[in-house]
């Protein structure tokens, strides 16, 4: 099994290095006999990849101790998904698991006879280049096949915090939208060494990079979620560096499908279009550099592993790389860019949301990179929280809402002004009569009012945008209302894909202004039948218990709740008492209703009869997952959907139908 | 001038605008990190400046006061003497206990104690080799929040 394993991995960098030279060597001599081998290439070390994967799995699955990373994040107990999820709870394992993604990816490319063309041989290079990398880090630093000196009894077990439902899918989703990025990157940089100027790599690529913005989407969502129920603080975001890093590609991603549109349809905006990309793709890297090299002060605890130089090391070779390619040809990416037409229209509007998405990123990353920027100026290390980023980032994200609500209203070229009021002035009605209710109500916080009107106006705008769509449908065709919905949104689903995405977005916006201004803590120390008012919450403490369950030791306090006067059920905060782990850690209970969360931690205890709790009340937080959730539907639609040329070809039928 | 000479200009006016910002907010939304020796050497020097810090946790010196909410420690840096006390409003970590790392956020009052407004801890040795990259919400594990907004 050693061997089989390391063999592998030798394997795979020495086919790796085979298929890149062959792609070379073909590509010089323009010869198809090296570059067909350069594939056969590829595709073995797909094969060579998924052994390596399968063995992993196998080991982490039949527990052989005698390997190191097995001994290291597994034991006896565990569950047998969380002994598979351990795959990705190392070093080691991540970077074999970002190895076999890519390598996949990287077969499917050179597999897909019908987007055979002249840039796949660079395209696959570039990767393999990528994959070689990965290759040779776990050979010299992270071998997951690695052997203990002496075979221990059992492991020391998953860290209990990773034994959640998040662990099996937060890793993957991100990983995959790590590595998807790296593939319209190798187009990118593809056409730029071919001198191909025009918007081919993007439309060969929109696919890979919106799979990539999904998997990152559902990423990060399921990064919050996890936290929110497992760590116990109550939030789903902390702006800790790890959770920058991943956010980071997230926004240029966000700018970018737009931008490509602009490309797309009307070949302007190139440079920006490959810097976008090529930041992407350079930040997935970085926000790894960042997290393994320990440079930040963040709560973790980083180890003593060095990966962080390599990824630095490989980081600044891409990155050069890049530049020098763009810079090489920068003169004919100039000359047969256009200018923009109006300054009132859809490209300046998609223009000034890049610039915003930009802003974002650049704010998250200055902020981030602060405690090492005023060390090297002033010698202190100044660390930013929190605080920075609610600040910087709430006026940002607000004028991002409001694009939202006004762009979809703005046409293509020229945009005709009275339309434009006339399609903004219902829905901008509706959501100051929102504010006003909200204000009559007494509702407190004049700039969360002002987020949650401009939310709502942006949530009527697609709500309206919609609606229109339909009816002119209908009246064309005669259908019903669900219809002819349906088929509106079949017919162009890269534009309705991309409303509902942006309606998640609304919702989700809801669930994060309300629960960061509306949110109450108490923290309280009660005897026995005592109760206590929390918001429109009676929490009453009965008493605790304790059980033992697969050797660990739980201790439950056991609440009942009445919500606004009425008995609301009960409602049971536990700390658990590990038998292979040091630490207890508090298992949060949360009663969800539409409007708030009820969200109990168990502290501490004097004894049986007295013990502190610290309970939230937080409004409106299940809309974030909600909110996530049609985002992902929305992404989905849009990805299954539509050739661009057809969509380009409805588009342009239906604005002549609104006309 | 080109339309989009004028829009990049218009840009980089709100850019210019953006960063002021970020700049102005940077000094009150940060905290400085200073080491303990430092912190106990320049008391003067550091009243009323929000500062974090860290050290190890001394276990003994614990008190945890239910009825009050309220947490005292001491904390000292590795390899140095310097004890820093520590009050606290707020609950205590899950694991508090010997030699974990303690970062505390607030202010150093009159008396020489710290008075902070955030506790996070972190264990020095039992994570290691784990990567953060695959967990990031296990940053927060330890964390115990009470001024996160």
């Amino acid at each position: 099994m050693y061997l089989i394993g390391n063999i592998a991995l030798i394997l795979g960098i020495v086919i790796s290095l085979y298929a890149l030279i062959a792609n070379i060597i073909g590509l010089k001599r323009k010869d198809e006999r090296w570059l067909e081998s350069a594939r056969g290439g590829v595709l073995s070390l797909a094969f060579v990849a998924s052994i390596s994967a399968f063995l992993l799995f196998y080991i982490l699955g039949t527990s052989q101790f005698q390997f190191q990373y097995v001994a290291s994040y597994t034991n006896n107990e565990l569950p047998i998904i969380y002994k598979l999820a351990a795959f990705w709870a190392g070093n080691a394992g991540s970077l074999l698991l970002w190895t076999f993604l890519l390598s996949i990816y990287t077969a499917i490319i050179v597999l897909n006879k019908k987007k055979q063309n002249k840039m796949i041989p660079y395209v696959s290079s570039i990767l393999l280049t990528n994959i070689l990398f990965f290759y040779i880090v776990m050979v010299l630093n992270a071998n997951p096949f690695e052997m203990t000196d002496t075979i221990p009894l059992d492991g020391k077990g998953l860290n209990p915090m990773l034994q959640n439902p998040g662990m099996v899918l937060h890793p993957v989703t991100l990983y995959m939208g790590y590595v998807g990025l790296a593939v319209p990157f190798a187009y990118a940089i593809a056409a730029l060494i071919m001198k191909r100027m025009d918007a081919e790599w993007i439309k060969l690529t929109r696919r890979w990079t919106l799979t990539a913005w999904l998997f990152l989407t559902l990423g990060n969502m399921i990064g919050g979620w996890w936290a929110y129920l497992e760590l116990g603080w109550g939030g789903y975001w902390a702006w800790d560096p790890v959770e920058n890093a991943s956010f980071l590609p997230w926004l240029t991603v966000s700018a970018f499908l737009h931008s490509m549109m602009i490309q797309e349809r009307k070949n302007m905006l190139k440079t920006w279009n490959l810097s976008l990309i090529i930041l992407s793709y350079i930040l997935t890297l970085f926000g790894t550099f960042l997290v393994r090299s320990g440079i930040l002060t963040s709560v973790h605890s980083f180890g003593d592993s060095n990966l962080g130089s390599y990824f630095l090391i490989f980081m600044a070779f891409m990155m050069l790389f890049a530049i020098y390619v763009v810079a090489t040809r920068y003169q004919l990416i100039k000359s047969d860019s256009k200018p923009i037409e109006s300054y009132f229209s859809k490209e300046s509007s998609f223009l000034l949301n890049n610039f915003i998405l930009i802003t974002a990123t650049f704010a998250v990353f200055f902020g981030t990179m602060y405690p090492l920027i005023s060390e090297t100026i002033t010698g202190t290390k100044v660390n930013v929280g929190a605080p920075y980023f609610n600040k910087v980032m709430a006026p940002i994200m607000l004028v991002l809402l409001l694009l939202m609500a006004i762009c979809p209203l703005i046409s293509w070229q020229k945009a005709v002004f009275d339309r434009f009021i006339r399609n903004t002035l219902i829905p901008l009605f509706a959501a100051i009569v929102f504010a006003i209710i909200l204000v009559l109500m007494g509702i407190k916080g004049i700039y969360a009012i002002i987020g949650l009107t401009v939310t709502v106006f942006m949530f009527n705008v697609h709500l309206a945008e919609i609606w229109r769509g339909t009816r002119a449908r209908q009246k064309a065709t005669k259908e019903g209302f669900i219809k002819a919905l349906f088929r509106l949104t079949r017919k162009n689903q890269r534009r309705y894909g991309g409303y509902i995405v942006h309606i998640g977005i609304a919702i989700i916006a809801v669930g994060v202004i309300s629960s960061n201004a509306y949110s109450e803590e108490v923290m309280k120390t009660v005897g026995q039948g005592e109760s206590f008012q929390v918001g429109h919450y009676e929490l009453t403490f009965k008493e605790l218990t304790e059980i033992e369950k697969n050797g660990n030791g739980i201790v439950t306090a056991n609440m009942d709740v009445n919500y606004k006067g009425k008995r609301n059920g009960t409602i049971h905060p536990e700390k658990i008492f590990y038998g292979t782990w040091p630490e207890p850690s508090s298992e949060v209970a949360i009663k969800t209703n539409l409007t708030e969360d009820l969200y109990v931690v168990l502290s501490s205890w004097e004894s049986k009869e007295k013990a502190t709790f610290v309970i939230k009340i937080n409004p409106f937080v299940s809309w974030i997952w909600a909110g996530g959730i049609l985002m992902v539907i929305g992404t989905a639609i849009a990805l299954i959907g539509g050739k661009t040329s057809a969509a380009f070809r409805i588009g342009s039928r239906q604005r002549g139908v609104r006309a | 001038m080109t339309k989009n000479k004028k829009i990049v200009f218009g840009l980089s006016l709100v850019a210019a605008a953006i960063m002021i910002m970020f700049f102005s907010t940077m000094p009150s939304a940060g905290s400085k990190e200073i080491a303990i020796e430092e912190l106990l050497n320049n008391k003067d020097s550091f009243k009323d400046e929000y500062v974090m810090t860290q050290g190890l946790l001394i276990e003994d010196s614990v008190q945890w006061n239910a009825d009050k909410i309220e947490l005292r420690f001491e904390i000292v840096e590795d390899g140095r003497d310097r004890i820093l006390p520590v009050i606290y409003n707020g609950v205590k970590p899950d694991n508090f206990s010997e030699d974990v790392i303690v970062i505390v956020e607030g202010f150093l009052n009159e008396k020489g104690e710290f008075e902070a407004e955030r506790v996070q801890t972190k264990c020095p040795s039992k994570y290691e080799g784990e990567d953060p990259e695959n967990y990031d919400p296990e940053m927060h594990q330890n964390r115990n929040k009470t001024n996160e907004d």
